[in-house]
């Protein structure tokens, strides 16, 4: 059976537009995460400016406002979870020893309806005006009642879209993690990053349809007056919350999970130890899990849902720290009689764990109603959520990131450069952060544009924007270092850091697009490891040495995000032509993407063999 | 292909050539409990609670034959169909209960 | 191994599942459909907490009707049905059998959807508009949403008929059959709840 398909092989700008490779994928959400990354990142700088002295007039009421608003939903939507999904397309397959994701093609619709959504919520900085209701977007102040400008309706359309991408990618990881493990790869074996990456997908494929339902009554409010939030048409403003947070909470779940997993590898690798404690940090991450979807109403306690809804939601959040503190004592048994060697990525994870047990007990404080009312709206609230976010999440993806950057490049990363980046940004992060619980206790509200002088917020202030300054010269550095690596020859070796323990480090740095010339046999936990324990270097294969199938590049992932981007603005301006033209254009793609069947091509064993197979 | 019928043979795999008995017997049950949940709202004028618990239960009803039988749900190797889907139900009804409770007070 | 070595050959019993990319694509939209159970979750929520918003419109009892509901209700219970017979049919090789059983329920998915554009007519010009109140705008975001969903998959498995007859019935083709199938099920279980909450629990009050 010759089935003899020409390859279409791509190069250059072409080769990212239509790839579907899951690792270049990881590299375009890498690059496209970390841009706006910075675009967030220089938005909190510019809020910092604004707050470093009283009744500063740097930026007006209205800027400060669009700042803050999209400070958050950058740094979430367009930062955080694109990183996420970076590492997990980089490092998933090959770490459940599969040679892609389960759906290649919806994987790059995920990356290019994220990145069509991303651009569409920055348009409209261009477009009089970025959104201004807070990241949250509560209606009333959302409303187009209160919010007339175009602002909030590039909130809802720009995520909606990129939700959907999203949406699409969480469902094709559990489809990958579910189907496509290697013979023996078993569900208690998989390493923890895997196991986070799962559970993490899965609340997404619950959490963000109700995102989608929330934006559709909020668009439908908006640009076609439907009545949803509008109270004086029978609507309820309260809806609007309970719908974002059952999305939202889950959502702040999503992001710290992936982190706890980078973390449990990146400890347990560094420490030259087996993870203490696996099966209860997998029960652990299950629960978490499961109860991130209970306890949405704790961001409510002040709306007035009575004392059984608090008391409720006040007892499942703190019930949410039994299973966090077991994995915080894990990592610390981990730590303990381990060989710990302090590279940069080890010293993002060690960093991580003092600063998110804080953010984890402000949490605590936080969940109990009483205290919330008196908490809620200041800085205190606002240094909790950037402890567990920034001191949780953001130190999480940058050991990830200093861990796995080798196998994503084939470059090791400058570790001098690496750690000023590290104490820079550690520094600065407790500097600008730490200071504000005081902030928030004394009374300073959150959101606010400017404060008067002597009511003793100065010099916390002044601190606090010092502070993010250095965060902001420790990314600098950290640009610098990728420059400099990316200038360095190519060398990395299969197992760069000498103590790899997981499958992705049995195959070279960067691996080849097919990843496992032939599919690794596992037979325990710490697969890689256990062979090196009996003295071996490579993993036994579970298969002979045969063709290998790969999925054709297609540009209509591209084409598809692109029709909705066209559509949201014409939807957004009312104008239909180009809004159902949009529609079409991605209508038509799926057509194209149904009827044309996608044979791929096959990688021959010669080919493998002119490529060098090691043993 | 008409095949024996035997106890050994109702979960392999070559043999399955299923009748239309099952589905159709799932059919008729379907508009039975349609049927009931329509009679009880023209009858009218009993406890409207009472009607209410026997609309959902035969929603319920209903919608568990018609996933059993018509989506093979209860056939092997529909662990994570299973999961998935009642997973789905619980968040479903967490935000209906939501509704109910925490929306008007 | 994968993708065509079966097609001139016999098919599989099952041919959905005969390869790992039909496995991956049925386990997927098992998924897709755990995530929609959410959505219309949500929707349901948001329409239960404003079904009592009727301000100066028409109220549900004056509204609805039950002869028409119980109609539409019969149509797409039926095309539920008959889509199961589809799969069957693909089960025992039978392909005539199959895209017959599909053209029905596509058509009964046809007359569903007049019903429905039928009766959002009449609800308009009853005063019953989507701007009119809380309860209008969810009720027809909810109701919409799902008559969304059976035009879609009127196009959809028009589309798979189609390519079954250009195509004929193979391991690429099996799988899109069985999840289009899954899919017009879900619809139908999505109206169960449909015509209990918003049209049967309405009439109540």
């Amino acid at each position: 059976m010759a089935h003899a398909h020409a390859v279409k092989r791509y190069t250059g700008l072409l080769d990212w537009l239509t790839t579907v490779d899951h690792k270049k994928i990881g590299i375009l959400y890498l690059f496209a995460g970390f841009f706006f990354f910075i675009i967030g990142g220089l938005e909190a700088v510019l809020i910092r400016i604004q707050l470093w002295e009283p009744m500063n007039d740097f930026v007006s009421a209205e800027t400060f406002n669009q700042l803050l608003t999209m400070h958050g939903t950058t740094m979430i939507f367009l930062a955080a979870m694109p990183m996420i999904f970076a590492l997990m397309n980089a490092v998933i397959p090959l770490q459940i020893g599969a040679r892609d994701v389960a759906f290649p093609f919806v994987n790059a619709l995920g990356f290019w309806t994220f990145f069509f959504g991303a651009v569409l919520l920055n348009v409209s900085w261009f477009a009089g005006g970025a959104p201004d209701a807070g990241w949250t977007s509560y209606v009333p102040l959302a409303s187009p009642v209160y919010s007339s400008t175009h602002g909030v309706d590039y909130y809802v359309i720009g995520l909606q879209i990129a939700g959907l991408g999203t949406l699409i990618g969480g469902i094709n990881f559990l489809v990958t993690i579910i189907n496509m493990r290697a013979p023996g790869m078993s569900f208690m074996r998989m390493p923890m990053f895997t196991w986070a990456a799962f559970i993490t997908s899965a609340l997404i494929l619950f959490a963000f349809p109700a995102l989608t339902v929330g934006l559709v009554a909020l668009m439908f409010d908006r640009l076609f007056e439907a009545n949803f939030f509008d109270v004086s048409q029978g609507g309820n403003a309260v809806l609007w919350e309970h719908i974002f947070w059952i999305f939202g909470h889950p959502e702040v779940y999503i992001l710290i999970l992936p982190a706890f997993g980078i973390i449990s590898e990146v400890i347990s690798t560094f420490s030259r130890k087996r993870l203490f404690g696996y099966s209860s940090m997998v029960f652990a991450t299950v629960l978490i899990g499961f109860l991130g979807f209970m306890v949405w109403a704790h961001h409510m306690f002040t709306t007035g849902l009575g004392p059984i809804a608090n008391a409720l939601f006040s007892i499942a959040t703190m019930l949410i720290a039994v299973p966090t503190g077991i994995k915080i004592f894990n990592w610390l048994f981990t730590m303990w009689g381990g060989s710990i060697k302090f590279t940069t990525a080890n010293l993002f994870a060690v960093g991580f764990v003092p600063t998110f047990v804080m953010g984890g007990v402000t949490g605590v404080m936080l969940a109990a109603a009483p205290a919330d009312f008196q908490y809620h709206d200041s800085y205190f609230v606002v240094a909790h959520f950037h402890y567990v976010i920034v001191g949780g999440l953001v130190l999480g993806l940058f050991s990830g990131l200093f861990y796995w950057w080798p196998k994503m490049f084939g470059r090791v990363l400058n570790e001098t450069l690496g750690k000023l980046f590290f104490w820079l940004f550690y520094i600065g992060f407790h500097l600008t952060f730490f200071i504000q619980h005081f902030l928030g206790l004394m009374g300073m509200p959150r959101r606010v544009w400017r404060y008067l002088d002597g009511m003793g917020f100065n010099e916390m202030n002044l601190i606090s924007s010092v502070g993010a300054m250095l965060m902001g010269l420790g990314t600098i550095v950290f640009i610098i270092n990728m420059i400099v690596t990316g200038l360095k020859p190519r060398n990395a070796s299969n197992d760069p850091w000498e103590d790899g323990r997981t499958l992705e480090w049995t195959i070279p740095s960067p691996p080849p697009e097919y990843n496992f010339a032939q599919t690794p046999l596992v037979r325990g936990y710490d697969a890689f490891w256990k062979e090196k324990m009996e003295g071996k270097n490579a993993m036994t294969p579970a298969e002979p040495l045969g063709p290998i199938h790969m999925p054709s590049p297609s540009i209509l992932p591209f084409l598809m995000s692109l029709g909705l981007f066209i559509a949201g603005f014409g939807f957004m301006y009312h104008n239909y032509y180009i809004g159902i033209g949009g529609l079409v254009i991605t209508f038509g793609c799926m057509f194209f993407r149904s009827v044309i069947d996608d044979h791929g091509f096959h990688i021959e064993p010669e080919e493998l063999q002119d490529k060098g197979v090691k043993a | 292909m008409a095949n024996q019928p035997s106890a050994a043979n109702n979960n392999g795999r070559r043999h399955k050539s299923e009748g239309p008995q099952k589905h159709i017997i799932a059919f008729i049950f379907s508009i039975l409990l349609t049927v009931i949940a329509f009679a009880a709202v023209a009858a009218g004028e009993v406890n409207e609670t009472f009607i209410y618990i026997i609309l959902i239960g035969m929603a319920i009803l209903q919608v568990f034959v018609q996933m059993a039988f018509w989506m093979h749900m209860k056939d092997r190797g529909h662990i994570y169909p299973i999961i998935g889907i009642l997973f789905g139900i619980t968040i479903a009804i967490t935000a209906v209960v939501m509704a109910q409770y925490w929306v008007w007070w | 191994m994968s993708g065509h070595s079966h097609v001139d050959g016999q098919l599989p019993h099952e041919p959905e599942k005969a390869t790992l990319e039909g496995r991956n694509k049925v386990l997927g939209f098992w998924l897709f459909l755990g995530g929609e159970t959410v959505l219309f979750g949500t929707l349901f929520s948001a329409f239960l907490a404003l079904r009592h918003q009727v301000l100066d419109g028409p109220t549900e009892q004056e509204l609805f009707s039950l002869p028409l509901v119980a109609a539409a209700t019969l149509l797409l219970l039926t095309s539920s049905l008959t889509s199961v017979f589809a799969i069957q049919a693909m089960h025992n090789n039978q392909v005539k059998a199959m895209i017959n059983w599909l053209i029905i329920t596509v058509l009964l998915g046809l007359g569903f959807l007049g019903l429905e554009i039928y009766e959002f007519y009449h609800y308009v010009h009853e005063g019953h508009g989507f701007t009119t109140s809380a309860f209008s705008s969810s009720f027809y975001t909810l109701v919409g949403f799902h008559g969304a969903h059976v035009a879609f998959g009127i196009l959809w498995i028009s589309l798979l008929i189609a390519q079954v007859f250009k195509k004929g019935l193979n391991v690429v083709t099996a799988p899109k059959i069985y999840v289009a199938g899954m899919y017009w099920h879900f619809i139908d279980v999505v109206w169960v709840f449909i015509f209990t909450v918003v049209y049967l629990m309405g009439k109540v009050g």
